[in-house]
């Protein structure tokens, strides 16, 4: 399943990175070696693409953690309304990303809600043209991300905390711990291995973000808001450059192999220390 | 009862089938390729008739297609509707697994991309008798379809950009006839009533700002299309922009033109009152006239400057997939939607004719055809090369530096024109 569905299609996208690729009939590709790579390290483009998938991944990941776990402790508690909020803070989750882009779009558009509500009151004021901009467009496609990822980061906290020894926190109470000493202390000890998979799968996940920038600004406006993937898609689909846009998937795959395994060891070694 | 029916019938299936799979593969050949005249066939047609919620379009379309049926009981059209802005990524994943339709309503800027690939099969070598027919269509948009050689692509209906102006707007602004110049143009920003913004669109490529380069009098390339360094960045290419830049400075243009997602859209924004004028096409008549049925546009042409009222070519072509494995049906099809049947049919819908007698008529029956046939008289094609989309792309960026503010028009277009240079020699 593994080598059919995974390691040949990868496989593959290596090999057709290395030619100017024809689509329809690739016995007559041009083998370039590794002209596709050195033609992404000199575009501007890639190069904003990259740094507009480090910033998603900055400005997405660490809320999803500190608003999931926040959310996973407050709901930690048995109580009869507790499965509808797990339920309700679930919910984003497993709705369509298409859905909710298009949702969010309209929220940000120039005469959306948002605006509606930031100039409520105030007859003179300029609604903001959050689409319109790099900065504004990115905070827009990020909140998506965070709203539709705490959810999940909540329900692997939820599941990780059942795992706390509740003999510790009692024990810790004891020592007249309070609630501060005993999550930093107690807690946050016990759950670090799922702090690890959730940031590590957090991070993949934000450098994979997609389909809420080709719909919320289709990488736009003048490819200011590429992402990684969306300037891969548009490469390869738009102007049929399979070869270059293999090459950008290929490079993306070795950076976020390259940070998950970092993100590994630093776990790993703190464990070991603690 | 009913059951044992069911299961003698499943009994003989079993039967015919394995007596099938024991036929030899050259006898069944044989009797599939001499039953092939009789046989029923369904052809596979994508298209985008119905986007922006057209349905004018597609019912037009559905009616002709019954009709073309019935004058040929053997074939049956299939029509898939698609998005416009999905069909070109769905025919690149459909040409690399190999599952293409047989004919596709295919923009006439994508042909030569496409005919390069091998997807689309070369027209006048499939088609018996292809000149003669090719012939009583337009020039100007047939020749959008030829690709080293070949035509790869058979014109199905063309149109281009006219100004459009707010009825409304035009008498607050105490004015009798939309801008006729560019002078009249950015003399009309100062007399609209609070709220309204003289000129709207959505982008800036070759199909948003040629027509106003070209009007100006510049170019984006040579007349043998070779080089674009010293046209695109012509003293006259960059009075065209500035204009529009200046307005923009000047919050006559919204940001929708240099990419705001979330901005009001031309097609609301005009008959709201919002935007003065636009560019638009003839399909917009049946847009409006769905969603908001008082709005009566006034159409008229491009304003004139220094070179002339000069528009930009846009249609669509008929093509066959190389891949095809129905092709007389398919180029039977073809010929059909060169008819007169056909071309004035959808001309009831918004499309305008190509075939030149069509024309004449079509613009009898509708009056405001005879904006868009004027206009396209002077209209011309934007660069039949594969690598069009991308001098979009590079259209797009470059000009929205200049008009955010970051590069003056001039660096802007002398940095697209550097980078479309090496796709013309491609």
């Amino acid at each position: 399943m593994y080598v059919c569905f995974i390691g040949l299609p990868m496989i593959r996208a290596a090999q057709i990175s290395l030619f100017h690729w024809n689509v329809m009939l690739p016995q007559r590709s041009v083998f370039v070696g590794l002209g596709n790579y050195s033609k992404a390290f000199a575009d501007p483009i890639f190069w904003q693409a990259l740094s507009n998938s480090g910033l998603y991944m900055l400005l997405t990941v660490p809320p999803q953690i500190v608003i999931g776990l926040g959310v996973a402790m407050l709901l930690k508690r048995r109580s009869p309304a507790q499965p509808v909020y797990r339920f309700l803070f679930y919910l984003p989750v497993v709705t369509s990303w298409v859905v909710v882009s298009l949702l969010f779009k309209y929220l940000f558009a120039d005469q959306g809600v948002i605006n509606w509500l930031l100039t409520l009151g105030r007859a003179d004021a300029v609604p903001i043209s959050w689409l319109s901009g790099r900065f504004t467009a990115m905070v827009a496609i990020c909140a998506l991300g965070i709203w539709k990822g705490v959810g999940w980061s909540m329900m692997i906290f939820l599941a990780a905390l059942q795992g706390v020894p509740v003999v510790l926190e009692e024990a810790a109470e004891m020592d007249g711990a309070n609630r501060w000493q005993k999550f930093l202390v107690v807690t946050l000890p016990a759950i670090w291995p799922a702090m690890a998979f959730v940031l590590i799968m957090l991070v993949i996940g934000g450098f994979n973000v997609f389909i809420s920038v080709l719909l919320m600004t289709g990488g736009g406006p003048a490819q200011q808001t590429e992402v990684l993937l969306t300037y891969m898609y548009n490469v390869a689909f738009g102007n049929l450059d399979f070869g270059y846009g293999s090459a950008i998937a290929m490079l993306l795959t070795v950076l976020v192999f390259i940070l998950a395994v970092i993100q590994m060891k630093a776990f790993r070694t703190e464990q070991g220390a603690q | 009862m009913k059951r044992a029916f069911h299961l003698r019938t499943a009994a003989l299936a079993a039967a015919l089938l394995s007596a099938a799979a024991c036929t030899s593969t050259t006898a069944a050949s044989t009797a599939s390729s001499s039953a092939a005249d009789a046989a029923p066939v369904t052809l596979t047609m994508w298209g985008t008739y119905g986007n922006g919620g057209n349905t004018a379009q597609t019912q037009a379309l559905a009616k002709l297609i019954t009709k073309f049926q019935s004058a040929n009981p053997n074939i049956t059209v299939n029509y898939v509707d698609m998005p416009y802005d999905q069909l070109k990524q769905k025919l690149t994943t459909s040409a690399a697994g190999g599952g293409l339709p047989d004919v596709l309503r295919s923009d006439i800027g994508w042909v030569a991309q496409f005919g390069k690939l091998g997807a689309f099969a070369p027209l006048d070598t499939e088609m018996p008798g292809f000149g003669d027919v090719a012939k009583s269509t337009y020039p100007g948009t047939l020749a959008a379809n030829k690709y080293n050689g070949h035509y790869y692509g058979m014109p199905l209906d063309t149109n281009t950009r006219v100004l459009v102006t707010s009825p409304d707007v035009l008498a607050k602004a105490g004015m009798t006839a939309p801008p006729a110049t560019f002078d009249d143009f950015k003399a009309m920003a100062a007399k609209l009533p609070a709220g309204t913004q003289l000129f709207a669109d959505s982008g800036l490529q070759g199909w948003n700002v040629l027509p106003w380069i070209w009007s100006g009098g510049g170019d984006i390339t040579d007349a043998d299309v070779t080089k674009a360094t010293g046209y695109l960045n012509s003293d006259k290419s960059v009075a065209a922009v500035q204009m529009l830049v200046d307005l923009y400075k000047a919050k006559q243009i919204p940001n929708l033109i240099t990419g705001n997602q979330g901005g009001t859209s031309t097609s609301d924004g005009l008959p709201g009152g919002k935007y003065a004028t636009i560019l638009d096409g003839p399909w917009m008549v049946d847009i409006w006239g769905q969603q908001y049925p008082s709005f009566k546009p006034v159409f008229s042409q491009v304003p004139a400057g220094p070179g002339g009222s000069v528009s930009v070519v846009g249609g669509e072509s008929m093509v066959m997939s190389e891949t095809s494995t129905h092709k007389d049906a398919a180029l039977k099809f073809i010929q059909f939607t060169l008819s007169d049947d056909f071309q004035l049919g959808m001309a009831d819908a918004g499309q305008m004719p190509v075939v030149a007698t069509a024309g004449t008529k079509a613009a009898t029956a509708h009056p405001y055809y005879s904006v868009f046939a004027t206009q396209l008289q002077t209209a011309k094609a934007r660069l039949p090369i594969p690598d069009a989309g991308q001098v979009d792309t590079i259209l797009n960026t470059e000009l929205t530096k200049a008009f955010n503010g970051s590069e003056s028009v001039k660096d802007a277009l002398t940095a697209a024109a550097s980078q479309i240079d090496p796709l013309l020699k491609a």
